[in-house]
């Protein structure tokens, strides 16, 4: 799977869980400061990944991505 | 003044009263920080504008959200930063742009969790330097601000506390709402209350400074974990108390000290941390309390009562047994009861009971009710000698409590003199002691509380007014010499100095030095013994042992130059059989001082506090009973007389059981001296003068042995 892949169903995964629309976020999105996640909704978008990409994530070291594209670079170690 | 602390003085003002406020990082959902915080802002009437900022609210609580602080279309004075610690340095980053210059970090997950949140703290302090930021924080419960005209409670306490004018500043924010809740049951009231947290920016400095001026406030509280920088601390505290008036009360926790045990010297080993603060709080005029408790005993009574004149005070109780155990307290703390007048005990002759006692404590009987307590408030009010009153209650079945408490605060207005309660017990007082409280008669459940309590208030304010000395300078010492044995022997790694040369730093300080000489032969040895006159004393002398005696390597009172030839001798081969590997100077050859009384004198370089001072009798005193005193450097004529005068033991200098009186203005000029050489010689580490050997009055006395620890270097200071 590429990046390009990855980025589109981080980005639908996080919509659904900060219930807000896709065209509102970036490849450069932060998670926090720019889309709002509450520190429950960090753990549900770990949670959403997860079981977006059927991997099991370090939840530690996913707790400290902050954008999409961290994300995506982040879930590609695990895909490959 | 630091710039930063210019700044930060510049910036406190809009922290603490601003016009408008910005919760960045805040969300909509209840019981958590990011929401509590904007909503008890918001519960609490603030009298400013607040501004939600939330990337992905449009409203909170009925207030429409900003996405970012920069969004915001007005002037903003104060940010309350609570998005998680990953994301802190990007709204403070906005923060800065938009030009807000107060800022408090609530959020957590900074210095206190390691390496990588210590990072994200110095990445917060670049920013908060490069747009001149003032920071509080992080990993904070928050500020309140009580004063009615601004209605501040930027925290996640649970209540807002009281109106009063006591200022509360604490490292723990966890403390923080448990002291909040303790002072809501006593209705003691706060003007400021400020959890700082890491202190990565504002430290308690900073506050101290800004309480100080701050109207609203009398009485300074701080709870403390760790003194970074205790000669500061001691400086603020100073400055507030002399400048002021207004007393600095503090709770320092960590009072178990496992690191003084590896030091190499007396002193270094005695002064262990506690030791210290406890020295350096004393000397800056800060009262040191054991526990939350204690510390609010007395916060409420400086921040309640006048100042007591003098230590005199008059006891009113309605039952013998609590009148006494007062008396006992009282004295016990250093109070005195006032001796009343034929006038004042006439009046209560005509009005109490034949069965009262009149005199000091005055016993108003078991059945008094509120008149006569109010004789004998009243007498003791108008009584010249009295400076202070306590109002002791116990429930008996006709004492009418409440009546009795209100009769208290309703005669105690009339009068300027201090007024303290202790109405004895618990549950059925409660209704009376809360009178009390609400009138801000300070309560104590115990008597001995009250006495203590008003002791250190009135101790306070006589210390407050006590002068301050010049600093003795010592002219007659050869710095420049004394430098340069230091340097060598730091260039070559001879971080331990051996006796000889610790004597001779002393003597170019000006200290007396027992004359001695070292001797290389058994024949040497009597000869130096001879010139210099018997008895002398002979030592070992070598880098490689410290602890001469349990060698073998001390011979003391040799009469004659055969039996110098023979201790040579002897101490040469207890050594060979002790410690073979050794390596020998010779021996050094004393005029041994028999009839003076041994001290010991030291230094001790505390990283946060620089050298520290410490007096002690010699042999079991130091040993056995770890009685010194301690004090940290510069230290005057009136610190020196009381670094003696502290110690169990300092009768034995005055002369007790037929010993005569010894010099004590010769153990105040060694003292002064060590201070003046500790602060000039950064190098120096620690340094024992054990012993100081003490003659009589007006003799003088001697350096007879000294021991001295080098650092280093003087950038690991």
């Amino acid at each position: 799977m590429d990046k390009e892949e990855i980025k589109k169903r981080v980005k639908k995964v996080t919509a659904k869980v900060l219930e807000i629309d896709e065209s509102e976020i970036s490849d450069n999105s932060n998670f926090s400061f720019d889309l709002g996640a509450s520190s429950m909704q960090s753990i549900m978008l770990v949670a959403g990944f997860q079981e977006e990409f059927n991997v099991e994530m370090d939840e530690q070291r996913s707790l400290d991505v902050q954008t999409v594209s961290e994300a995506a670079d982040f879930i590609s170690t695990y895909i490959s | 003044m630091s710039q930063r602390s210019e700044i930060h003085r510049q910036n406190l003002e809009k922290i603490f009263n601003p016009k408008s406020i910005a919760v960045v990082g805040t969300n909509n959902v209840k019981g958590t920080v990011p929401y509590d915080i904007l909503f008890n802002i918001l519960k609490t009437e603030f009298s400013g504008v607040v501004f939600p900022v939330s990337p992905g609210e449009r409203s909170i609580c009925s207030v429409k959200a900003y996405k970012y602080v920069i969004d915001i279309p007005d002037p903003v004075d104060l940010a309350i930063i609570v998005f998680p610690s990953q994301v802190c340095h990007m709204a403070l980053e906005q923060c800065g742009q938009k030009g807000i210059k107060g800022v408090v970090i609530i959020s957590a997950g900074f210095k206190e969790v390691g390496e990588k949140g210590l990072e994200r703290e110095k990445q917060l302090l670049a920013i908060a330097a490069k747009y001149d930021i003032s920071l509080i924080g992080p990993n904070c419960l928050g500020i309140i601000n009580t004063d009615p005209l601004i209605n501040l409670n930027a925290s996640f306490a649970r209540k807002m506390p009281e109106e009063g004018n006591i200022g509360f500043l604490s490292q723990s924010g966890a403390l923080c709402t448990a002291v909040l809740d303790y002072a809501r049951a006593k209705h003691i009231g706060f003007s400021k209350f400020i959890s700082f947290g890491n202190k990565a920016d504002i430290s308690e400095i900073d506050l101290m400074y800004y309480l100080m001026e701050d109207e609203k406030t009398r009485v300074i509280l701080l709870y403390l974990e760790e003194v970074t920088d205790g000669r500061a601390l001691m400086k603020a505290a100073r400055d507030v108390t002399r400048t002021s008036g207004k007393p600095v009360l503090l709770l320092k926790s960590g009072r178990t000290d496992a690191g003084a045990s590896a030091a190499a010297s007396h002193t270094g080993s005695l002064a262990g941390n506690d030791e210290i603060y406890d020295a350096a709080f004393r000397q800056a005029g800060i009262i040191r309390c054991d526990n939350i408790e204690e510390m609010f005993n007395i916060a409420i009574a400086f921040a309640y009562q006048a100042a007591p004149r003098s230590n005199k005070v008059a006891i009113i109780t309605n039952a013998g047994g609590p009148g006494v155990l007062t008396t006992d307290a009282a004295i016990h703390d250093g109070l005195q009861l006032a001796k009343f007048s034929e006038e004042t005990m006439r009046e209560f002759r005509k009005s109490l009971p034949s069965n009262a006692n009149i005199r000091n404590p005055v016993d108003v009987v078991g059945d008094a009710r509120a008149d006569r307590y109010n004789v004998a408030l009243t007498g003791a009010f108008r009584e010249p000698e009295v400076d202070g009153v306590f109002v002791i209650l116990t429930p008996q079945s006709m004492t009418d409590i409440e009546t009795i408490a209100r009769e208290v605060v309703k005669v105690s207005k009339e009068y300027s003199k201090p007024v303290y309660a202790s109405f004895m017990g618990e549950a059925d007082v409660a209704p009376g002691v809360d009178i009390l409280l609400r009138n801000k008669i300070p309560h104590y459940i115990l008597p001995e509380s009250m006495c203590r309590s008003f002791s250190r208030v009135f101790r306070f304010y006589r210390d407050l007014d006590t002068e301050l000395h010049q600093q003795r300078v010592f002219s007659n010492v050869d710095h420049d010499s004394v430098q340069g044995i230091l340097n060598e022997a730091i260039a070559s790694n001879h971080l331990y100095l051996p006796e000889e040369e610790a004597a001779r730093i002393l003597e170019l300080y000006g200290f007396p030095v027992v004359p001695e000489e070292l001797a290389t032969t058994p024949g040497h040895a009597a000869t130096i013994a001879e010139r210099i006159g018997f008895p002398v004393v002979m030592k070992v002398d070598s880098d490689n042992i410290v602890h001469k005696s349990d060698v073998g390597g001390v011979v003391l009172n040799v009469n004659s130059s055969r039996e110098a030839e023979i201790a040579f001798g002897r101490i040469m081969h207890n050594i060979r059989e002790a410690k073979n590997d050794a390596v020998v100077k010779g021996i050094q050859v004393s005029k041994m001082i028999t009839s003076g009384e041994e001290v010991i004198l030291g230094i001790k370089r505390d990283p946060s506090f620089g050298p520290v001072i410490m007096f002690g009798l010699g042999g079991l005193y130091v040993e056995v009973f770890r009685d010194v005193s301690f004090r940290i450097a510069p230290i005057d004529e009136i610190i020196a007389e009381s670094m003696i005068r502290e110690i169990k033991s300092h009768k034995i200098l005055e002369g007790i059981r037929g010993k005569p009186e010894r010099d004590t203005g010769c153990i105040k000029e060694c003292l002064i001296r060590l201070s003046q050489l500790a602060l000039d010689c950064p190098q120096i580490r620690e340094l024992d003068i054990n012993p100081l050997i003490v003659l009589e009055k007006g003799s003088g006395c001697y350096v007879a042995d000294a021991r001295l620890m080098l650092q280093p270097d003087n950038s690991k200071e």
